[in-house]
């Protein structure tokens, strides 16, 4: 806390309680959307046709090409938000580096791997949401064509566990912080979404596995 | 077996302009129930007498004595050695100005903390001395005084990441008082009021929930709950501002 030298009036205004409810309202509506785009990807265990179906579903209703940029203004605007946050300044940096390594304690280094992982996301995320919108339609032959390229499966193996930490990290976040979670019930969640983010690393990696086979079934 | 213990005490006199910050080690044998206050006490008498630290009531009331334990913030008089390993870490809070070793001008911080969040009951009520005080209800009053445990020992600053990267965040401590006066029927303070002075990135918005405020925090403060409650309850009072009907 600063003890201030000058003496001002500081407007009145709501912005940091605005731009916070933001930061939740966009964080919580990617988690919804990860969790949408994790049924439509994952459709491909249950056969090449039905991905198709619920991918063709969603150009007929128009809610890819509209809903898609929609997705990527909000991961916008959400980092724009979040990245008030994230310290930039080196010292800053090596601050909070320095303490997460006095304290281990877990939230704290929960948060380094959130910050860190977002600066990933925010890179890779827009290298595949483009290259997935500007490639309309999707279909499972695609994105099996693309993962076995090799290049995507590498891309997809390091992006899978960064936006499944980031998304887990998160919710359990704005749970803590909103105070839907409380001080008894604190552990228990914590375990609980540890489970979730598990659970969604592997049904990911499953998927992955599949369309790798995809081809393979097919030739 | 009496284990001996190893203390690695950061030194370092801000006064002096000879001095240069470093370790020192201590060798120890641990006694029976001895507390880090303790074993601080024999180190100045029996090995250095320029060691510097501070103490006051020896019982977990006056909050004087915190330091960073192994990495941890905490009350050096109620911590155990028999709860510590073989070799103990000893550091002064960070965040707060270094008055020398393990001695912290936690006091400057504080005043201005209270300053600050104007941490006092405010009323246009006046007293009279003859007629008796108002009652409160009980279960209110346990509740306040649940908040009004806090021994300002500076704990949950020193262990905050967002106070350590950034000087001007409020802190748990200031966070948790507000919620204290907030809960006071007496302090006729509106939340409008309340607002101006939390409601900011200085304040609880700038919080990101680290938690690691409640996980040192030596009385056990709420500080988890009281958070979240006063998240809620500002970001509320923003919304209603915005319709123009915030009182
Ligand atoms: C553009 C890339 C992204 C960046 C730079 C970013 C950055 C951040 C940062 C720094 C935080 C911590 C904020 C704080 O502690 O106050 C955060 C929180 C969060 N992020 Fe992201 N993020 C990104 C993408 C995503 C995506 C794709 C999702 C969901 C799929 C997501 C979901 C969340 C959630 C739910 C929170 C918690 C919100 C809160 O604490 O208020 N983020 N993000
Ligand atoms: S809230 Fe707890 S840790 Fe913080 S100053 Fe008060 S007693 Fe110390
Ligand atoms: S929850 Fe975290 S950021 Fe908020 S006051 Fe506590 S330690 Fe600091
Ligand atoms: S000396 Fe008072 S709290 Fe430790």
């Amino acid at each position: 806390m600063a003890i201030d030298t000058t003496i001002y009036v500081r407007p009145q205004s709501g912005i940091s309680a605005y731009l916070d409810w933001l930061q939740m309202l966009t964080g919580a509506g990617l988690i919804l959307f990860m969790w949408s785009h994790m049924i439509l990807v994952a459709s491909v265990n249950f056969g090449v046709d039905a991905m198709n179906t619920i991918a063709k579903f969603f150009e007929d209703s128009y809610m890819a090409q509209v809903g898609g940029p929609m997705i990527g203004l909000t991961f916008l605007l959400h980092f724009a938000l979040a990245a008030r946050k994230v310290p930039f300044r080196t010292e800053q940096q090596s601050t909070m580096w320095k303490h997460g390594k006095m304290l281990h304690h877990k939230d704290t280094w929960l948060w380094v791997v959130q910050a860190v992982t977002a600066m990933i996301i925010l890179i890779m995320g827009a290298i595949h949401m483009w290259t997935v919108l500007t490639d309309l339609p999707i279909t499972a032959q695609k994105s099996a064509a693309r993962i076995q390229g090799g290049f995507w499966l590498v891309f997809y193996l390091i992006l899978l566990p960064m936006v499944e930490l980031h998304v887990g990290i998160g919710f359990y976040r704005i749970a803590v912080k909103w105070g839907f979670i409380k001080r008894k019930t604190r552990q228990g969640f914590k375990g609980f979404e540890n489970i979730l983010t598990l659970i969604f690393i592997a049904i990911g990696l499953i998927t992955i596995v599949r369309f790798i086979l995809i081809q393979v079934i097919q030739v | 077996m009496t284990r001996r213990l190893t203390f690695n005490i950061f030194r370092y006199n801000p006064q002096d302009p000879e001095s240069v910050p470093h370790t020192d080690n201590f060798v120890l044998e641990e006694a029976e129930r001895m507390t880090l206050y303790i074993a601080l006490t024999k180190i100045r008498e029996e090995q250095d007498h320029s060691l510097t630290f501070d103490f006051c009531c020896r019982a977990g009331i006056c909050g004087a004595c915190a330091m960073v334990i192994n990495g941890r913030p905490g009350l050096a008089c109620k911590t155990l050695t028999k709860d510590l390993p073989d070799e103990i870490t000893l550091m002064p809070l960070p965040v707060f100005k270094l008055v020398g070793d393990l001695s912290v001008d936690t006091g400057t911080w504080f005043s201005a903390m209270n300053e600050k969040v104007e941490s006092w009951v405010h009323t246009n009520k006046k007293m009279d001395p003859t007629v008796q005080e108002e009652r409160m209800n009980n279960a209110l009053a346990e509740e306040i005084y649940e908040l009004e445990r806090c021994v300002e020992c500076g704990c949950c600053v020193a262990a905050c990441g967002t106070a350590n990267m950034r000087q001007d965040f409020l802190g748990a401590v200031a966070l948790n008082r507000i919620a204290r006066f907030i809960m006071d029927p007496r302090d006729e303070r509106t939340e409008k009021e309340y607002f101006e002075v939390v409601g900011t990135d200085e304040g609880i918005f700038g919080c990101m929930g680290l938690l690691a405020c409640e996980d040192v925090c030596p009385k056990q403060l709420p500080l988890q709950d009281q958070l979240g409650i006063l998240r809620r309850q500002m970001g509320w009072t923003a919304v209603k501002q915005l319709f123009h009907i915030a009182k």
